[in-house]
């Protein structure tokens, strides 16, 4: 994916059009980015959304049951980062800083909704943008299969083999060690085996 | 049941898991269409923006909830010592009003009288 990176000076300067420039994603322009949207320059922060909002939601969606709550989830978590945004020190990575506030988001969404009565994951689980040449049954069965995981052990799979986290990064994420994020991850696999096992053995 | 073997037998590590993989994947797929991610990207904004204005909306009266929580501090400091004052010149006026009586028998009684507290007992015992 090619980033669009702005040069903060140009963004300063109101009435001016905005100058973008294409360049590869180096962590010096997110830097400046941070630095220009401390200084209230929301061109600046518009394009950190820009830059973070697909990963974010990949976060977010990972924790919420439906696209809706992944949705609402990363518009809170990117408020809250906003209002936070002069507590971030500019030399630490934004987007590490960001994921932790949206999975944070997405955990308080969860708690509302109080999706631990898993009898509830409605149809919208499924992404609407799905291929679908995908096995149809098989969704189903894995839909079902993760409604009866719990939501950290069903956050921690798919950050992990959807997302590609690592364990310790997962563990940051959801405020848990990495050796219960390791746990998560193995027992929410069995489980997941265990379920599909008739999908996947049916003798 | 599952023993320790699994700790090693990661998804994907056969068919059928990598199987599961894709189809998790499938699930979770965010949306790939620019047309969307510009428009939440817009959606973000705007509901950054409509968050600053409601914290402008609660900053600006909180603002004058505290100048008017001082003033209203003030006021009741002033009014309480007005009414205290106005509490001790009302007893000196009684005090006087009953020490200054011109005529009368209770009137020997203040003249003899050492205090105001002595005179008022001599008028109560006098009258």
């Amino acid at each position: 994916m090619t980033a669009i990176a702005l040069r903060p000076a140009s963004i300063a300067r109101p009435g001016i059009p905005m100058r973008r420039v294409t360049t590869p994603d180096r962590p010096d322009d997110e830097k400046g980015l941070v630095l220009a949207a401390q200084r209230g320059e929301m061109e600046a922060f518009s394009e950190l959304v820009r830059r973070h909002q697909r990963r974010a939601y990949a976060v977010a969606r990972a924790i919420v049951i439906t696209h809706e709550d992944a949705e609402d989830a990363v518009q809170d978590a990117f408020l809250h980062a906003y209002r936070a945004l002069h507590r971030f020190l500019p030399d630490q990575a934004f987007g590490a800083w960001l994921h932790r506030i949206v999975a944070n988001a997405s955990l308080d969404i969860t708690r509302r909704r109080k999706v631990r009565d898993a009898d509830e994951l409605p149809e919208t689980v499924a992404s609407p943008f799905r291929d679908p040449a995908e096995s149809a049954e098989l969704r189903t069965r894995l839909r079902d299969a993760l409604a009866q995981l719990p939501v950290r052990q069903r956050s921690v799979i798919v950050l992990h083999d959807v997302e590609g986290f690592k364990h310790a990064e997962i563990g940051q994420l959801l405020g848990i060690p990495e050796g219960t994020a390791r746990s998560d991850l193995h027992y929410a696999r069995s489980a997941l085996r265990r379920l599909l096992e008739t999908f996947r053995n049916p003798q | 049941m599952t023993t320790n073997k699994d700790h090693l037998h990661l998804v994907g590590a056969d068919d059928g898991d990598r199987e599961i993989t894709s189809a998790l994947r499938t699930l979770y797929a965010a949306p790939e269409s620019d047309g969307y991610w510009t428009a939440f990207e817009q959606r973000i904004m705007d509901r950054i923006a409509k968050g600053e204005a409601s914290d402008t909306f609660w900053y600006v009266p909180t603002q004058w909830t505290r100048i008017g929580l001082i003033a209203a501090g003030f006021a009741m400091i002033v009014a309480a010592s007005l009414l205290l004052r106005q509490r001790a010149e009302e007893r000196q006026m009684a005090y006087d009003t009953v020490l200054g009586q011109p005529s009368g028998g209770p009137t020997l009684a203040i003249r003899d009288a050492q205090t105001k507290e002595q005179a008022t007992i001599n008028y109560i015992i006098g009258r």
